[in-house]
């Protein structure tokens, strides 16, 4: 993320010109006091923090008395439970959904918002954002009513249509992912579409009269055009959706509870589960610790990636 | 012309029922008595319609209790972080300093720090430090969110012309005398997005609450909810009218100041 972004910065400050400040630099402390309340929350609540997550993890402590020092056991230990496996694997194929099926549908319904002389775009953008202005406990009561084994309103749907119904949604280990996969679906396409709405929109019209002119179809249109110009919305849209896939307990927790068979346990989830339901601290700051490597780098490398292919187009 | 455009309104409509037709059965479910909420065949309006499942949870919970809590600690926090985004915002838009690129990089990186990671130690510290309160920790630990200060200083860099800054200062005005009387003012529309972003972070959040708050008399609106659920064994009715009651004032919110919260979430992926 910080490549990314230091460099749209760098290019702010030039477009700007800003002739006053680059060749004059004031000595001042006054920049310095404006991002201090910052950073010092930061080194308060987000600095040591992690510090103490990795100490804690190197670490056996029931919450209470003194940690006891145990070396690398909690990460061996990790190597070898299941659960966490399956939490790594559940979080991947959330990950995988969000990525591969929450963005690129996000882009089509921007596409079509984005066409020209639409009615009443105000009203599809803002109807399709409100599910995530909504509490995610009302998000759970929704697809709780909706995904019900016997009456819920799908299989009530399945059943007046095909007179069978009684899908178990939520029961069944496969179908529990889809169900989480589909709240999903229903909460973040909305919001990433306002952005890639945005990026559209500020594509010049003269790029796409000139691919008119060549004689480009609506296919080629979009990928010699739309697609590049989109490229730091969508580098922004994916790393935002992979960071927030990657760290998803809301859904599963309120719905499945990570059941059924921890088929829809998360990362989140399982830390949650160790250090508030277990009291093993220092095995939940463990797991934590492997989260925040795979993000963090990973988020790292997309950018990179992103980066690389913006800088060559 | 218009008839080509059939499939994208016909699109556009099915989109719209996909994401509002759940809201509008959670919305009747809670006008329905306990038994018809899963009657078959499914009805959208409610027959017999009642109040009672809003009657008895507002005379037997304290629903307004985690009501104010959720709304004070959204309204505290909301006012602090856009103040505190503001300034650092201002910090990194208009000066030029030693470590700028630095400490930017070092901002935005916290955006993918997952909060599961700060979870446990967060916690932990703060209850051994007494700070468990949930005036302070619902409040203090959030009111610097990193996306807040990257939107607010895209904004800066394009709406605060550079002149207007160096003419205060020629007129001799301190440097925090110009960012209140002339940064925040050119600011509105935008803090205005920042203050709706915020106020439903803060007021929908679940997780941090969950982990910190045990005094039942300190919920917030999601917990008493959940907690609700889970002892009425899962029944839906009363929770569904707590839930509804407590979605209209972040969805009416939302409706009210959509224009600026959709364009300035949008600025800084967008423009810079």
């Amino acid at each position: 993320m910080t490549t990314v972004v230091a460099g749209r910065a760098r290019t702010a400050d030039e477009r700007t010109g800003d002739p006053g400040t680059a060749q004059r630099p004031r000595r001042t402390w006054a920049p310095y006091l404006f991002i201090s309340p910052f950073y010092l929350l930061y080194v308060l609540f987000m600095l040591i923090p992690i510090a103490v997550s990795l100490w804690l993890s190197l670490t056996e402590w029931v919450g209470l008395g003194t940690p006891h020092w145990v070396g690398l056991r909690n990460y061996r230990n990790l190597l070898t439970d299941i659960s966490f496996h399956r939490a790594l694997g559940n979080t991947a194929v959330f990950v995988l959904v969000a990525v591969c099926v929450v963005v690129p549908l996000a882009l089509l319904i921007a596409q079509a918002l984005n066409t020209r002389g639409l009615r009443a775009r105000d009203l599809w953008r803002t109807a399709y954002f409100v599910p995530i202005v909504v509490s995610p406990i009302l998000v759970a009561l929704i697809f709780g009513l909706l995904f019900d084994r016997q009456f819920g309103l799908i299989n009530s749907i399945l059943r007046a249509l095909f007179g069978t119904g009684g899908v178990d949604w939520l029961g069944d280990p496969s179908l529990a992912k889809v169900s989480i996969a589909l709240v999903m679906l229903w909460r973040w396409t909305g919001y990433l579409t306002v952005f890639f709405l945005a990026g559209l929109q500020n594509v010049p019209r003269e790029l796409y009269e000139a691919a008119a002119l060549d004689g480009a179809g609506r296919v080629r249109t979009f990928t010699t055009v739309t697609l590049p110009a989109l490229k730091p919305v969508t580098a922004f849209v994916v790393v935002t959706s992979f960071i927030g896939a990657a760290q998803i307990f809301e859904e599963p927790y309120l719905l499945t509870g990570g059941g059924p068979a921890e088929s829809t346990l998360s990362v989140t989830m399982f830390i949650y589960r160790a250090a508030f339901q277990r009291q093993q601290f220092g095995y939940a700051a463990a797991a934590a610790v492997v989260l925040f490597v795979l993000v963090f780098g990973l988020s790292q490398l997309f950018n990179r990636l992103l980066g690389i292919g913006r800088a060559s187009a | 012309m218009t008839r080509t455009r059939i499939p994208l309104y016909g699109t556009l409509v099915l989109l719209l029922l996909a994401f509002l037709a759940p809201l509008l059965w959670a919305l009747s479910g809670s006008f329905k008595p306990r038994g018809d909420i899963f009657a078959y065949p499914p009805r959208l309006l409610p027959d017999p319609f009642t109040l009672d499942n809003y009657q008895r949870l507002l005379s037997g919970q304290p629903f307004w209790r985690w009501f104010l809590m959720s709304t004070v600690v959204a309204l505290v926090a909301t006012t602090v972080s856009v103040f505190v985004c503001a300034l650092a915002g201002y910090g990194f838009a208009k000066f030029r300093f030693a470590g700028r690129r630095l400490l930017f990089g070092v901002m935005f990186s916290s955006l993918s720090v997952p909060f599961a990671v700060i979870l446990v130690p967060l916690f932990v510290i703060l209850v051994k430090s007494g700070l468990g309160s949930p005036w302070f920790a619902l409040i203090v630990p959030w009111v610097a969110p990193a996306f807040g200060i990257f939107m607010m200083q895209q904004y800066i860099v394009q709406s605060v012309p550079d002149s207007v800054l160096e003419a205060a200062r020629i007129d001799g005005a301190s440097e925090f005398g110009i960012f209140r009387t002339i940064v925040l003012p050119l600011l509105r529309p935008s803090l205005g997005a920042l203050a709706v972003w915020q106020f439903l972070q803060s007021y929908n959040s679940f997780l941090w609450p969950l982990v910190l708050v045990s005094d039942s008399s300190q919920y917030t609106l999601p917990l008493g909810l959940q907690t609700l659920f889970v002892s009425e064994q899962r029944q839906y009715d009363l929770v569904l009218a707590g839930a509804v009651i407590a979605v209209v004032p972040a969805v009416a919110l939302f409706v009210v100041l959509r224009k600026q919260l959709l364009e300035g979430l949008s600025t800084g992926a967008v423009k810079g």
